[in-house]
């Protein structure tokens, strides 16, 4: 299958996209991607690559730089991480990794392969400006606290979202 | 004192109103006045995974919102507090500001660069101060073994915290809690994550982690968490019961949010003004009742 998860079997050259790692790297957060040795002192760190093994910031940035793009962008756990910074607190290049992954998902969620929770979330704080709705029993409760009233209105939120096309991120396809 | 707009951020004000109330009373207590604005949004910090873009402006739009007041923001979450400030650093690009103001126009809004971006913690450390803290303390909270878990985005990027902490060795909440007369405890890998970002897409990586952290400190017989952000609340202290059925574990750590325990140290109400009643695992009274006023 075209879109399969290679990771586990041999890499072969016509699966490679050439122009992956020069797409990444358009994005100026991207940019300490070339600084990257691959010492993996990221992965070291990554209380996700402890319990996982298949996250591996080490391994992602090697992955890009020899154009896995759909090994990478299909993977279900680049969204994993849990955005603690450890792997950029530790890097000895200063190589921002978390910003490279960041561009990563942006990368994914644009040829559909997105976790639905958060688009869902976006499509929440467009109505209210939270990701959460406001329902009557927060409003009483709040109230009984004498906490000021919230006031839920994501318009100018909704308009930011769609200056940046956000609002057009769709989940078509299914991460692996 | 000095004045700043609150930012309460998405889940505290919806799902940890404890925190809120708390925080609120404490500030009131050292004279911080807190303006509440009506135009504050999500601080865009999970809009970064799908898109950056959206991520930047949201936070320029919150950043914005308190420039044209005149007022520097004080955070609740740590997540807000990692993504307001980033997105500060980010905008003292000229080209990227330019840029973002260009988009803000269409909302009427523009930023000129001069927002500061706080946590509670970090107001109350450095602008009320540990001395003067220790000076309002009314109950004797010294039985008490708190494990401090400080929150990934309260120390990174260390980048945009203009070197207030150092991430791989925190003191501030240690130095906060034992202000309070309770007494931090250090227990085995204090700076694991709760989790919290990527539980909204699987619940497993964060529950391991959850699991870890609350066995690390069940295993030190410390009597209750103190932390400072409403997420990493969630998940030691709501998730508890879910954690304990899956991995058929027996732990009841009361997780306290740092407001709650100065507020109770400082002679506040623990219902009324504090909301220690609405926390899932409750703390052992006994612990505090029995505390009487301190003669100094």
């Amino acid at each position: 299958m075209e879109e399969k998860n290679r990771t586990k079997g041999p890499i072969r050259a016509s699966n490679l996209d050439g122009h992956f790692r020069s797409e990444v790297l358009r994005h100026e957060e991207a940019s300490g991607l070339n600084a990257c040795f691959s010492c993996g002192a990221c992965t070291a760190g990554c209380p996700i690559a402890e319990i996982f093994p298949e996250y591996s910031p080490r391994k992602l940035a090697k992955m890009v730089k020899l154009g896995m793009k759909i090994d990478v962008l299909s993977s279900p756990y680049i969204w994993y991480c849990v955005t603690c910074h450890n792997c950029e607190q530790h890097c000895p290049q200063n190589v921002k990794f978390f910003k490279i992954l960041n561009v990563l998902k942006n990368m994914a969620a644009e040829q559909g392969y997105v976790p639905t929770p958060w688009v869902k979330q976006t499509q929440q704080i467009m109505k209210t400006g939270l990701i959460f709705s406001v329902d009557e029993v927060l409003v009483k409760k709040r109230q009984s606290f004498s906490l000021p009233t919230l006031k839920s209105d994501g318009k100018k939120v909704k308009k930011l979202i769609q200056l940046a096309g956000l609002d057009k991120i769709k989940p078509k396809k299914k991460t692996e | 004192m000095k004045k700043y707009a609150l930012f309460l951020g998405c889940t505290t004000p919806t799902q940890v109103i404890q925190y809120e109330l708390s925080s609120r009373w404490v500030c009131r207590y050292f004279g911080i006045e807190l303006i509440d604005l009506e135009d504050f949004a999500c601080c865009g910090i999970n809009q970064i995974n799908l898109s950056l873009e959206a991520g930047l402006l949201l936070g320029a739009m919150n950043l914005a919102h308190a420039e044209s007041k005149g007022l520097d923001i004080l955070t609740l979450c740590a997540a807000c507090t990692g993504a307001l400030a980033e997105t500060a650093e980010r905008l003292k690009d000229q080209t990227i500001r330019d840029r973002v103001n260009k988009r803000m126009q269409t909302i009427g809004l523009e930023y000129a660069g001069k927002t500061r971006v706080k946590h509670i913690s970090r107001v109350l450390y450095e602008d009320v101060g540990v001395e003067r803290i220790k000076k309002g303390i009314k109950r004797d909270l010294s039985r008490l073994l708190v494990a401090p878990h400080y929150g990934c985005h309260y120390l990174k990027p260390a980048s945009a915290f203009d070197g207030f902490e150092d991430p791989d060795n925190p003191k501030t909440l240690h130095e906060l809690i034992s202000a309070t007369g309770a007494c931090p405890v250090q227990y085995e890998r204090i700076h694991l994550c709760c989790g919290g970002k990527s539980f909204p897409v699987s619940k497993e990586p964060a529950f391991n982690l959850v699991q870890k952290k609350l066995d690390n400190v069940w295993n030190k017989k410390i009597d209750c968490m103190v932390v400072q952000c409403q997420t990493c609340y969630l998940m030691y202290s709501d998730q508890q019961k879910a954690i304990n059925e899956q991995f058929k574990k027996k732990y009841k750590i009361p997780v306290l949010l740092y407001p709650q325990l100065l507020g109770l140290a400082l002679g506040g109400d623990p219902k009324n003004d504090l909301g220690l009643d609405l926390n899932a695992v409750s703390l052992d009274e006994r612990l505090v009742k029995k505390g009487k006023k301190r003669k100094s």
